[in-house]
């Protein structure tokens, strides 16, 4: 126990360092990689809960494509190392303390954290054995049948974000080249072969 | 489900998500640098509702709390790729993305 | 564990939709040609059956989908509203698009799933089928504001709008997963027995998180500071899109919260609603007095609109609820007819935005300026247009439900709010002619039409729609 006392300790604080750096690093390229370093701590934090699952998705769709995306925009729209906003300086002070009154009574509610006295029955999918069933099987069980509104809705969901991405950024580049496949099927060897006899000596004229 | 002879409870990753949370507001308001970077702030904050949703599934012993992890994930992800396109469209056009120069509407 | 395929009749109009939507979109895809004329007649087609749909509907309601899904009186409604803004607005992002030279056959097709994310959000039942619901509508509409693409303004917009449609999201999220972990459930039936025993701080601090995030959403002060930006930078049609069915849908799922889930929690919530509602009818009215820019206008007419809604969400009393939905039955009308005003705001070819341009309006274009003057007096709250009986119903209830101060500062706010709707018609009637303004065509000319008629007309058949709204209201308060 005492093992994964310290694991808390460790994921929390690297991630609180991580998101700190995401903010406060002046190239944005530095920044993706922070992000993608909280990410994984957190991850490491999910597993601690318990839930594997959720944090291999984090893992996988978070570094492996949302960062990915990020990074590939940072680098695509050639972003120098930015300056930091003028007069930034002045407004930290007052944010700092604003932030810290923030933190300070949600901690507040947080230590004497409680939860409804009806709330133990009211429980939709209680967490089953994870000796009898994995986190995973028992996510897939629910996901895909009292939750499946949810998941084809997510689906419509990315289905919206495709068309938005390709209205917004696609332009037909008149200089790209591309396949044909109409006209390659229909080509035949008449419309491109010509046999010419050559005599010797004389060549042929193009 | 986590048991009681744990040391670390509830409010500990509770307090490691406020944190978060509040670092990803801080990063939207006060380090008004890009608006990668904003962005960027704004996912922290997602991480922070789903530590907040895990944990509560893990205490509560209840699956809900992680199946909708999974769908801010998703979420969080097409939301990320629009932005990202809005910004890509917004640069071509201004040809910078840093925010004193979104200036054209006043505001 | 539960198997058995949910019963998907409630939600035929919803699936109908989403499927028309895939089909235009393949054929837009396949098509060579652009089809945006095409697909615009086809999805208004699409949402006239998913009202009829929806009307047709039994009025004892139903829940499906493994409670995640809810249909009532009110939810057929509050639907029927946003299909009916959505359609009528979508006239004139086609008449725009046509104009401008800007037609993309996605517009429709973004426009039809956006209604359908408003759609989900009215019916649902649960946090998680809320929040799905909500993004589903948010992300068509970041696109939406942005769609212009190659215009500098239209893209700020669209930045601006996300920025802080994300935040939004984020604070609305952190309150859900905050009440999650306090009742143990996300359904609204679970929340509500949860929160029915009392709640603690933590539960209060998530509801006022939901709360924020969705003022956000339907751009209630504090909250407000994208609209005047995103309405201006927006093509016009959309901003009245903007300006209409999210509106509603925004509203509706106020109502359902609220009065629903949290219900048992109304002396803890309320006064937050009264403070948003107060300061939203304020500010709409003050800033608004220093605008130039009509649609700068525009937004804060809305915020001002908003505010005036959100006491009849304040009074949690059936009412309250009724009044709620007749005046945004009435703000629709108002504000299609004023945006296609906007829209034929021309001169020679080119669109202009500045109030200034209208002065001398009744001299050029004399029905134009009455159409206008009609919809402005509409908005002031002179009578016997249709304003005033929307703000009759909600101040009335208001003061039914003890909120007599509410209902005081409501009326102060709209005499000041009186002074800029009437500033405008000063302008058309009684300056100096200036820039003659473009006949409007026929699609902006017959809305301006339809609409000041129906705010003239008004007055003749109030009661059948009042009693419809009090019908949907009645669902919301079960036994």
């Amino acid at each position: 126990m005492i093992i994964a006392s310290l694991a808390f300790y460790l994921f929390s604080l690297m991630a609180m360092v991580g998101a700190l750096n995401v903010i406060f690093q002046r190239n944005p390229v530095h920044s993706v990689l922070w992000l993608i370093f909280t990410f994984f701590n957190a991850a490491g934090l999910f597993v601690l809960l318990g839930a594997e699952f959720v944090a291999m998705i984090l893992v996988v769709v978070y570094v492996g494509a949302v960062a990915v995306l990020f990074l590939f925009v940072v680098m695509m729209l050639d972003i120098n190392i930015t300056t930091m906003r003028r007069g930034f300086l002045t407004y930290l002070p007052v944010g700092a303390l604003i932030g810290l009154v923030l933190l300070a009574e949600l901690a507040l509610v947080f230590g004497g954290w409680a939860v409804a006295p009806a709330a133990d029955a009211l429980r939709a999918a209680p967490t089953p054995n994870m000796a009898d069933i994995p986190n995973t099987q028992a996510l897939g069980q629910i996901l895909y049948t009292k939750y499946a509104y949810l998941f084809e809705v997510s689906g419509i969901i990315l289905l919206v974000a495709m068309i938005g991405a390709i209205v917004l950024t696609h332009r037909r580049r008149v200089s790209s080249r591309k396949q044909s496949i109409e006209t390659q099927v229909a080509r035949r060897p008449s419309d491109t072969l010509e046999v010419v006899k050559v005599q010797t000596g004389r060549g042929v004229s193009l | 489900m986590i048991t009681g002879t744990l040391a670390i409870g509830l409010a500990h990753y509770l307090t490691v998500a406020a944190i978060l949370f509040t670092l990803g507001i801080f990063g939207i308001f006060l380090n008004r640098k890009n608006l990668i970077v904003i962005m960027m702030s704004i996912e922290l904050m997602l991480l922070a509702v789903n530590l907040n949703l895990v944990a509560f599934s893990a205490f509560l012993g209840d699956l809900v709390g992680q199946v909708f992890t999974m769908l801010v994930l998703t979420v969080a992800a097409a939301e990320a790729a629009i932005g990202l396109a809005i910004v890509v469209v917004f640069y071509r056009n201004r040809r910078s993305i840093e925010v004193e120069d979104i200036n054209k509407l006043k505001g | 564990m539960m198997n058995a395929v949910p019963d998907f009749a409630p939600a035929f109009p919803e699936i109908m939709l989403v499927l028309a939507g895939m089909v235009f979109l393949l054929f837009g895809v396949l098509r060579e040609r652009d089809s945006m004329q095409l697909l615009t007649g086809a999805v208004i087609a699409a949402m006239l059956i998913a009202g009829v749909l929806i009307l047709r509907q039994p009025d004892t309601g139903a829940v499906t989908f493994g409670g995640l899904f809810l249909i009532n009186g009110f939810t057929g409604f509050a639907k029927l509203l946003t299909l009916g803004g959505a359609m009528l607005t979508l006239v004139l992002i086609n008449n725009w698009a046509q104009t401008a030279g800007t037609a993309r056959f996605e517009i429709p097709i973004l426009v039809l799933f956006a209604t359908v994310g408003m759609l989900l959000m009215i019916s649902a039942n649960d946090l998680i089928a809320l929040y799905v619901g909500l993004e589903l509508q948010s992300l068509s509409l970041y696109v939406l504001a942005a769609v212009h693409r190659s215009d500098l303004r239209a893209t700020e917009a669209g930045v601006k709008y996300f920025v802080l449609g994300a935040l939004a999201s984020g604070l609305l999220l952190y309150g859900m997963s905050l009440v999650y972990g306090f009742a143990g459930t996300t359904t609204f039936a679970g929340l509500a027995t949860a929160t029915a025993s009392g709640g603690n701080i933590g539960v209060l601090i998530g509801i006022v998180f939901i709360i924020a995030g969705l003022s956000f959403k339907v751009s209630a002060v504090p909250f407000h500071m994208w609209t005047p930006d995103v309405y201006e930078g927006a093509p016009t049609p959309i901003t009245a899109f903007f300006s209409v069915a999210p509106k509603i849908a925004g509203l509706a799922l106020f109502l359902r919260v609220l009065y629903g889930p949290f219900g048992p929690m109304l002396h803890q919530w309320q006064q937050v609603i009264v403070a948003i509602s107060v300061l939203s009818m304020a500010w709409g009215a003050i800033a608004a007095i220093a605008q130039r820019n009509i649609k700068r206008l525009m937004a804060y007419s809305s915020i001002g609109h908003v505010g005036y809604a959100l006491i009849g969400l304040a009074t949690g009393t059936l009412e309250g609820a009724r009044g709620m939905l007749f005046y945004m039955l009435i703000y629709i009308v108002m504000n299609v007819g004023t945006f296609a005003c906007i829209m034929a705001m021309r001169v020679n070819g080119k669109a202009v935005e500045d109030i200034s341009a209208l002065s001398g309006l009744a001299r050029t274009r004399p029905m134009m300026a009455a159409g206008l003057a009609a919809l402005m007096f509409s908005m002031a709250g002179i009578p016997p247009l249709a304003g005033i009986w929307g703000k009759f119903y909600i101040f009335m209830a208001a003061v039914n439900a003890g909120l007599i101060v509410l209902a005081v500062l409501g009326v102060l706010a709209s005499a000041i709010g009186a002074f800029y709707y009437l500033r405008v018609v000063k302008i058309m009637y009684f300056d100096e002619v200036g820039p003659v303004i473009e006949r409007p065509n026929a699609v902006t000319g017959t809305l301006i039409a339809v609409c000041s008629v129906a705010m003239l007309a008004f007055f003749i058949v109030p009661s059948p729609l009042v009693d419809s709204a009090a019908v949907a209201a009645k669902s919301l308060f079960p036994g």
